[in-house]
């Protein structure tokens, strides 16, 4: 061989390992152990405050987060046992679906309870090869009772069962769904709704669980409208829970609206707003009061658009989505949040980007958090009583619905803009592109927390990071040989 | 070395025509698909099952663009390195420049319409300079090994 023709070939063969080298680093950098504890992942994120002497971080240290339990002397008011199953299964309407079921059916049993009350919940895993576990998703409940496969519990394996204990809070509408391959299993099935009813409840009062089913928008697993009767002059509440990936909207013909309830809190003041659209981001909550005219015309509330719950006798014409929209910001009246944001003992942010990379060893177009890819995210890292403000950007081209387990958080500011109207609690935020939030919690419920964006597929592919308690670790596992997937 | 050279660009131009036809079939299946009483939302396009069977089209621009393409553009420019076509690795690196643009284009899009616009604009100059890339390729009579071009390129 010339040595002219030598070296060229040298020089091309550097060149495509000058190509080629970078590739293969990165995606053997993003694979992740076959196990791997939450407390090892990303880097500890303090938010100004102190690191704390049993940070646990590392892995060791620590209360173990099974001790936070919900009183286990305490009998059940409320006793369910959910079974659940990997089958081929009707809805209402009709439509098989190639899916999940509780007890049977898709949604699973609503789950009724007063304030106060116990409720126990014992799940049992027929035949879900990969596993599963019930997230009381809304509810502050007690770190270990959370439902997250790999952090707060081991995924329960077909004929093992698991049981849930959880005081109800303060009245609301909240759910339950699967966090366990949970982009797989609450898309297809593993969910219901739960509902912790007001000491006087209206005299009508409708859940209207929406979820796609196989491109199909469904009301309580219907594919048709939801018809409820209502006399003149009586006062509906519809409780909207959006089980989806997506935000949906709804709105209201026929007659005003109010919004009395957002993510399982009461809204202090609400005005009756007609014309208007609401939206409902995935995993939220809206609770919708509606007071029927009284000459006796029926209403119809449209939940994104091709679906309604009509309420009275009649068929209400249907309208196109108002072009106003409610903004949660300025509605209602204020009233004391019971801390001061403005006395933070840690402030963190929260960036949503997207570039391509490698996570898990996949390549792709990937979510980043503060520019990082998972597993190499930030750790919050609070201490018991702290107050927390938070940064939420969203500079990643497409909506993210982040959802903050354990806590309910309130909004200060959008975009810089004040929040006046009354306090916006929520566990699940609609933040679009482009979006700026500030927002601000006591962290009063020790564990370890997730706090992810609740398009399931987003959070699969590694839109999560935790936000954890000084002092406190968690026993369990996640990597493909625990079998613990929590997205 | 040349032949793979060749047909890489030839089957990148072919990409981006395959891209264009994905993407329009699947905006007709969606028109035709409302016009029917569909409704069309976020959670729909969210959701994991194809509500009209034109919904395809859009998740084989995906992956086509996504990954494909860009796969076949580094493998272009590194069988430049070795195809020894006069011109091939600068020809090489612009249809890979131009697949760059048009995947941050493309994914800017979602958030940003207007980076749409000129995704398609740019569809159309990355065919082109991909068609080109083939067409030239032993139009210029290369001779069998001399070695003072060898050492020019």
């Amino acid at each position: 061989m010339p040595r002219t023709r030598r070296v060229r070939l040298a020089v091309a063969v550097t060149a495509t390992l000058l190509i080629v080298g970078p590739f293969a680093w990165l995606w053997q950098d993003s694979r992740l152990p076959r196990q791997y504890s939450i407390m090892s992942m990303g880097y500890a994120d303090h938010g100004g405050g102190a690191p704390g002497h049993h940070d646990g971080h590392d892995g060791h240290g620590g209360r173990d987060i099974t001790t936070l339990v919900t009183d286990r002397d305490r009998p059940a008011d409320v006793a369910v046992t959910l079974t659940a199953r990997q089958e081929r299964f009707r809805l209402a309407s009709g439509r098989t679906v190639d899916g999940y079921t509780l007890n049977g059916a898709s949604p699973g049993p609503t789950i009724t309870a007063r304030a106060g009350q116990l409720v126990e919940v014992r799940l049992v895993n027929d035949n879900v090869r990969a596993g599963i576990t019930l997230h009381w998703h809304g509810v502050d409940v007690p770190n270990a009772e959370d439902g997250v496969a790999g952090v707060t519990q081991d995924a329960v394996r077909p004929g093992a069962e698991h049981v849930y204990r959880f005081v109800a809070p303060a009245p609301g509408t909240f759910w339950y769904h699967s966090h366990q391959v949970s982009h797989e299993q609450v898309a297809r099935g593993l969910f219901g709704a739960l509902v912790v009813l007001p000491p006087d409840p209206p005299a009508v009062d409708v859940v209207a669980l929406t979820h796609v089913y196989d491109g199909v928008r469904t009301i309580n697993g219907d594919s048709r409208d939801l018809r409820v009767a209502a006399g003149p002059g009586t006062v509906v509440r519809v409780r909207l829970i959006n089980s989806d990936n997506g935000p949906t909207s709804a709105w209201v013909a026929g007659a005003p609206y109010r919004v009395v309830a957002v993510d399982g809190t009461e809204v202090h003041g609400p005005t009756p707003v007609a014309d208007t659209s609401l939206l409902v981001t995935a995993g939220g909550r809206a609770d919708l009061e509606i007071t029927m005219p009284d000459r006796g015309s029926p209403v119809r509330v449209q939940v994104g658009g091709g679906l309604s719950v009509v309420l009275g006798s009649g068929e209400p014409p249907r309208v196109a989505q108002p072009a106003k929209v409610l903004d949660l910001l300025g509605y209602g009246t204020p009233a004391a949040l019971g801390f001061d944001p403005g006395a933070a003992d840690r402030t963190f942010r929260y960036e949503i980007g997207r570039r391509p990379g490698f996570v898990a060893g996949r390549p792709g177009m990937f979510w980043t958090i503060n520019g990082h890819l998972y597993p190499d995210v930030p750790m919050y890292t609070v201490a018991e009583g702290d107050v927390v403000r938070m940064t939420v950007v969203n500079t990643s081209g497409e909506v993210h619905p982040m959802h903050l387990h354990g806590h309910h958080a309130v909004v200060l500011s959008r975009d810089g803009v004040t929040a006046t109207g009354s306090p916006w609690w929520f566990d699940s935020l609609n933040v679009g592109d482009g979006e700026r939030y500030e927002i601000a919690f006591v962290a009063d419920n020790p564990g370890v927390w997730a706090d992810h964006c609740h398009n399931l597929k987003h959070a699969a592919d590694g839109l999560v990071a935790h936000l954890m308690y000084a002092g406190y670790t968690t026993p369990f596992l996640l990597g493909a040989a625990t079998g613990n997937s929590p997205e | 070395m040349r032949t793979v050279y060749k047909v890489l660009a030839y089957v990148i131009a072919a990409e981006v025509v395959v891209q264009a036809m994905m993407i329009a079939w699947a905006v007709a299946g969606l028109g035709a698909w409302v016009d029917g009483g569909g409704v069309f939302d976020k959670s729909v396009m969210e959701s994991e099952q194809v509500p009209f069977t034109e919904v395809a089209g859009i998740i084989v621009h995906g992956i086509n663009g996504g990954l494909l393409i860009p796969v076949l553009a580094l493998l272009l420019l590194i069988s430049s390195f070795f195809a020894k076509v006069p011109g091939g690795i600068r020809f090489g690196g612009l249809v890979l420049a131009l697949v760059a643009v048009q995947m941050t284009l493309g994914y800017a899009g979602h958030g940003l319409p207007l980076a749409g616009l000129l995704h398609g604009g740019n569809a159309l100059l990355l065919f082109t300079a991909a068609l080109y890339t083939a067409r030239r390729v032993g139009r210029e009579a290369v001779p069998a090994e001399p070695a003072s071009l060898a050492a020019r390129v």
